[in-house]
C-alpha cells in the first residue's frame, strides 16, 4: 500500500461531516480499544469495526472506506456506548457514517432488503413464508401489525418518504 | 565467657517460607557461649523486640545476634534495643539469613537451611569478640550551600534561608532562573513561566540570609557532613559588579555577535552581555572568549591616548558603561577570584540539559526549521528572537504545518534508555497555545504513547484532542529536506497500520534530558555516583530519594532524574528539610566503626596514605622525630582498605577487628 499524503486531504471537512451526521465524540476518541473489545462487528472479523472506521475519519480516509460494508454489521448493541471511557458514544459515530453512506448509495446489499421491507410492510425482517405457518397452528395469515392495515403502511411510506432517506430516490 | 542470646527471625514467610527456622534455632542453642535461642515471626515487631529486653533484663545475655534480614535497615533498630536495657548497643551483630541466604536460595529448602545455620555459626563466632565501643560528636558549621540557581535550587535555598540558615547560592551562569527562566508558559495550567519564576528569583536574590554567588562554580569541596570546606570560583565577569547598574548600554556597543545561549542559539548575543531580561542580578558580564578586544584593548594593557584627540583610546564597551564598570586597563586574573567557604550541608540541584539536534541525522538537523522542543520555546516566548513571533527561522514566513516529535534520544538504547518524563507534557502545551493562537494551523504529534501522570494532566491532554490537534501513534524514523525549505516528516499510524508522510514547515524534536557534560568533575568534588541513566544517584530509590551515599550532601531537581516543576519544587523542599536536620541539631554523631591507628606498631611507611579513598589519613611526626600514620575521624567511613593494607598490623578497624574476623572464618570453614 502506497503511502497516503494526510496533508494534502482535508480532515476537519470528514470530521465536520461525522459531527454533523450525529458522530460529534468522534473528536473525543484516543483510539483505546475499549469499544473493539465488545464489538460484535470486530468479533465477526469485519475490517472496519469501531475503533479503526473512527480513526480512519478522524484522519480524513473517507473515500476509501464509504463503500465498506462493515457499518451495516452493527447490531446496535450499544455495549460501545456504556464502555467508551472518553464518552465518545462510538454507536453515534457508527451511525452517523452509516447515514453518510447512504447518502452516497453506498448501502450494503444485507442492509437494502430489509430497509425495502421497512417501506412495503412497516418490518424490516420480514418473511412471506409465515403465513403458511401461522395458518397452520390455527393464527390469523397476517399479524394485527402493520402487515395487515394497509393505512398504517401508507403512513410509514409517508414518514421514510418525506425524510432524508425518501431523497435517496429507492423507493 | 559471653552470654550470646540468639535470635532467628521467620520475617513472615520471607525467610520461613525457605529456612526451616526451628532447625537453625536448635542449631544455634548447641554453639558454644550461647545462653538462649528463640525464634519468632517478625524480630523486629515489638513482641519481637522485647524477648530480646526481657532476656538482658533476666541477666541471661550479654551479646545478641539476630538472624534475620539486612543491618542497612534493621541493625539500628536492635542496637536501640541494647542501648535501652543498658547495654553497649555495639554488642550486637546481624547475621542476614535473608537477603543472602533465603532470597538467593528460593528452592532449595535444605541448602538454605544449611547455610544460615553457617551464617549464625559465623555471627555467634564474632559476638563471643565484639568490644564496646562509644560515638563521639562534631559540632555542625551552621550554613549550607546550594549548588544551582535553577528552580530547584531557589527554592532549596529558600527553605533554609526561611528556617534561619545561612545559604550560599552557587550558579555557573551570570544570573539564576535556570531553564525555567527560558519557559513561555508551564503546564497544565499555562501559567507564563517567568511571571511565577521572577518574582522567586527576586525573593532568594534580596533575602538577608542568602549569599547568591552567580557566575561562580565550584572548584573543591573537602571535609564531611557538618564541616565542609568549599571553595567557590567566582568566574571573572571583567565588569565591575559593585558599579554595575544593568543599564545594557555595554552590550549595545559590542559588536561581536555571538550564538545566544538564552535564546538556545536562535539569534546571536555581544560579548558584552546580560543573560536575559529578567536576570538576577542584572549585571553584565565579558564573555572574553568571543571578545576581538576592540581597539587593541587587551585585559590589562596599557591605555593609549589618541594623537588627534588627546583623549584615552578605549574599547566601545568601556565609552558606553555610565557607571565606569569597565576598566580593560586593570589587570584582571582571567581565573577570576577564589571564595573560601564552610558549610554543614550541601544540596545539589546543578539540573540538566536537553540533546542538541544535531545529534539525530536522520531527522534533517541541518534544515533550519527543525527545532528542539527548548528553541520552540524560545520562539514562541515575548523576550525570544522574534519577540514572540511564530515564525519559521529559514525565511520568517508563519507556518502552515508543523510536526511535534517525542521520544528524540529518549527510551532509545543508542542515546538513553530512560523516558524523559516531561516532554510529552510540554509538547501538548506548546502545540495547544499554538492552537488557541493560530486555528488554522496544522499540528501533528507523533508518540509512541502519551504519558500524562499529574493533576490534570489527561484532562490537558483530552482537551488538545478536542482542539483539533492531530495525535499519531508511532515514531517518526525520517524527515526528508525538500524544496521550498518543507519538510516531510515519515511516519506511521499505528492506529491505521499505514504509513504516513507529512508535508511540514516546521518540525520540533522533544529532545532527551540528560545531565551536563562537564557534571562529572563535580560529581568527583562531592564524592557523588550517577545512576545507570546518567543522573545523580540517590541514597534510596523510594525511602531516601534526596540524600545521597555522601552524609550531609542532598539532590533536589532534574540532577537526580527528569521531572516537571512541580515535582522539583515538592523535591527541592524536601532535599532542604533534610539538609536542614543536621544544622538544626547542631552537631553530628562520628560511627566508631572507623580505624585507628596504633602508633606504637605504625612503622612509619606510609602505604596506607594514598590509598585512602577519603583522604583521611596523614602522616604527622612524632615526639622521636618519626613520622607515622594519623587518621581523622571525621573523614574515615570505615571502609578498611588501610587496614587490610597495613604491613605491620598497625591499624584496627573497629567492629571489623582481626580477632572477630579470622573467628567469623573459622566458624565458616570448620
Amino acid at each position: 500500500m502506497a503511502a497516503l499524503n494526510l496533508s494534502t486531504m482535508s480532515q476537519e471537512e470528514v470530521i465536520q461531516a461525522v459531527v454533523d451526521h450525529g458522530g460529534e465524540g468522534i473528536t473525543r476518541c484516543i483510539q483505546c480499544n475499549a469499544c473493539a473489545s465488545v464489538c460484535p462487528v470486530a468479533k465477526a472479523g469485519f475490517p472496519l469495526f469501531g475503533r479503526l472506521l473512527f480513526r480512519k475519519l478522524q484522519t480524513g480516509h473517507y473515500e476509501e472506506i464509504i463503500e465498506d460494508p462493515s457499518s451495516w454489521a452493527c447490531q446496535a448493541c450499544n455495549r460501545c456506548t456504556e464502555i467508551c471511557p472518553r464518552d465518545a458514544r462510538p454507536f453515534e459515530i457508527v451511525f452517523a457514517f452509516r447515514r453518510m453512506q447512504a447518502e452516497e448509495l453506498a448501502i450494503s446489499t444485507s442492509a437494502f432488503t430489509p430497509l425495502m421491507n421497512l417501506h412495503a410492510t412497516g418490518h424490516a425482517v420480514y418473511a412471506d413464508s409465515a403465513k403458511e405457518l401461522r395458518q397452520s397452528v390455527g393464527l390469523p395469515e397476517l399479524p394485527e401489525t402493520s402487515v395487515a392495515d394497509e393505512k398504517a403502511q401508507q403512513e410509514i411510506q409517508t414518514l421514510l418518504e418525506n425524510g432524508p432517506m425518501g431523497e435517496l430516490g429507492i423507493f | 565467657m559471653a552470654k550470646v542470646g540468639v535470635y532467628v527471625c521467620h520475617c513472615g514467610s520471607n525467610i520461613g517460607g525457605v529456612v526451616d527456622v526451628e532447625t537453625v534455632r536448635k542449631h544455634a542453642e548447641t554453639l558454644d557461649d550461647v545462653t538462649v535461642s528463640r525464634e519468632n515471626l517478625f524480630m523486629c515487631s515489638d513482641p519481637g523486640q522485647e524477648i530480646i529486653r526481657q532476656d538482658i533484663r533476666d541477666g541471661l545475655v550479654d551479646k545478641v545476634v539476630v538472624a534475620a534480614c539486612t543491618p542497612r535497615t534493621h541493625e539500628p533498630i536492635f542496637r536501640k534495643v541494647l542501648e535501652g536495657e543498658g547495654l553497649n548497643k555495639f554488642f550486637f551483630e546481624m547475621a542476614n539469613i535473608r537477603d543472602q541466604d533465603s532470597w538467593v536460595h528460593a528452592h532449595d529448602h535444605d541448602g538454605a537451611t544449611a547455610k544460615a545455620q553457617k551464617i549464625v555459626d559465623s555471627a555467634v563466632a564474632k559476638a563471643k569478640h565484639l568490644m564496646p565501643l562509644e560515638e563521639k560528636y562534631v559540632d555542625v558549621t551552621q550554613a549550607a550551600l546550594v549548588i544551582g540557581g535553577g528552580v530547584a535550587g531557589i527554592f532549596s535555598a529558600l527553605e533554609l534561608a526561611n528556617m534561619g540558615n545561612k545559604v550560599y547560592l552557587v550558579e555557573k551562569d551570570p544570573s539564576i532562573g535556570g531553564v525555567m527562566a527560558q519557559l513561555d508558559k508551564t503546564f497544565p495550567t499555562n501559567d507564563c513561566s517567568a511571571c511565577i519564576l521572577t518574582p522567586v528569583m527576586v525573593e532568594a536574590g534580596t533575602h538577608p540570609n542568602i549569599e547568591m554567588l552567580t557566575y561562580a562554580e565550584v572548584d573543591a569541596v573537602e571535609g564531611y557532613i557538618g564541616n565542609f570546606d568549599v571553595k567557590i570560583r567566582k568566574k571573572q565577569s571583567y565588569i565591575d559588579w559593585k558599579k554595575c547598574t544593568g543599564c545594557g548600554d555595554c552590550a549595545d556597543a559590542c559588536p561581536v555577535r555571538t550564538p545566544n545561549e538564552y535564546n538556545a542559539g536562535l539569534d546571536n548575543r555581544s560579548a558584552a552581555y546580560i543573560h536575559f531580561p529578567q536576570a538576577v542580578p542584572k549585571k553584565a558580564v565579558i564573555d572574553m572568549e568571543s571578545c576581538i578586544n576592540c581597539g587593541g584593548r587587551k585585559i590589562g594593557s596599557e591605555t593609549r591616548i589618541s594623537k588627534k584627540t588627546g583623549k584615552p583610546i578605549l574599547a566601545p564597551c568601556e565609552r558606553a558603561c555610565p557607571a565606569e564598570a569597565i576598566d580593560r586597563s586593570k589587570p584582571l586574573d582571567p581565573q577570576g577570584e577564589i571564595l573560601d567557604v564552610k558549610v554543614g550541608t550541601i544540596v545539589v540541584a546543578t539540573g540538566y540539559k536537553v540533546m542538541e539536534k544535531d545529534n539525530f541525522k536522520s531527522l534533517a538537523p541541518d534544515s533550519p526549521n527543525v527545532l528542539t522542543a527548548l528553541q520552540l520555546e524560545r520562539l514562541i516566548s515575548a523576550t525570544g528572537p522574534t519577540g514572540g513571533k511564530f515564525l519559521r527561522p529559514s525565511d520568517n514566513v508563519k507556518p502552515k504545518t508543523i510536526n511535534f516529535l517525542s521520544c528524540i534520544g529518549s527510551r532509545d538504547e543508542r542515546y538513553h534508555t530512560h523516558c524523559s518524563r516531561v516532554c510529552c507534557m510540554y509538547m501538548i502545551k506548546q502545540a495547544k497555545l499554538l492552537k488557541e493562537k493560530y486555528p488554522d494551523l496544522q499540528i501533528y504529534m507523533h508518540f509512541m504513547d502519551v504519558r500524562t501522570p499529574g493533576k490534570d494532566f489527561d484532562e490537558y491532554y483530552t482537551s488538545a484532542l478536542e482542539m483539533g490537534i492531530k495525535i499519531i501513534r508511532g515514531r517518526v524514523g525520517g524527515i526528508d529536506m525538500l524544496l521550498e525549505d518543507k519538510l516531510k516528516v515519515m511516519a506511521y499510524d499505528a492506529d491505521l497500520a499505514q504509513n504516513i508522510e507529512i508535508d511540514s514547515d516546521l518540525v520540533v524534536l522533544a529532545t532527551a534530558i540528560e545531565l551536563q557534560d562537564d557534571i562529572k568533575p563535580l560529581a568527583q568534588k562531592l564524592s557523588l555516583t550517577l545512576d545507570g541513566s546518567g543522573f545523580f544517584k540517590e541514597l534510596h530509590p523510594k525511602l531516601k530519594p534526596v540524600e545521597t551515599p555522601v552524609e550531609g550532601v542532598f539532590l533536589a531537581g532534574c540532577c537526580q532524574g527528569p521531572k516537571d516543576i512541580p515535582d522539583t519544587v515538592a523535591q527541592a523542599k524536601g532535599a532542604a528539610a533534610a539538609a536542614a536536620v543536621p544544622l538544626a541539631q547542631g552537631r553530628v554523631k562520628i560511627d566508631p566503626t572507623i580505624s585507628e591507628v596504633n602508633r606504637d606498631k605504625c612503622s612509619g611507611c606510609g602505604i596506607c596514605e594514598p590509598l585512602c579513598p577519603y583522604g583521611a589519613i596523614t602522616m604527622t611526626k612524632d615526639a622521636d622525630n618519626h613520622s607515622r600514620a594519623i587518621i581523622e575521624m571525621t573523614q574515615c567511613k570505615g571502609c578498611g582498605v588501610c587496614t587490610t593494607a597495613c604491613p605491620s598490623a598497625a591499624i584496627e578497624l573497629h567492629g571489623y577487628s582481626e580477632n572477630q574476623i579470622m573467628a567469623q572464618i573459622e566458624a565458616l570453614t570448620l
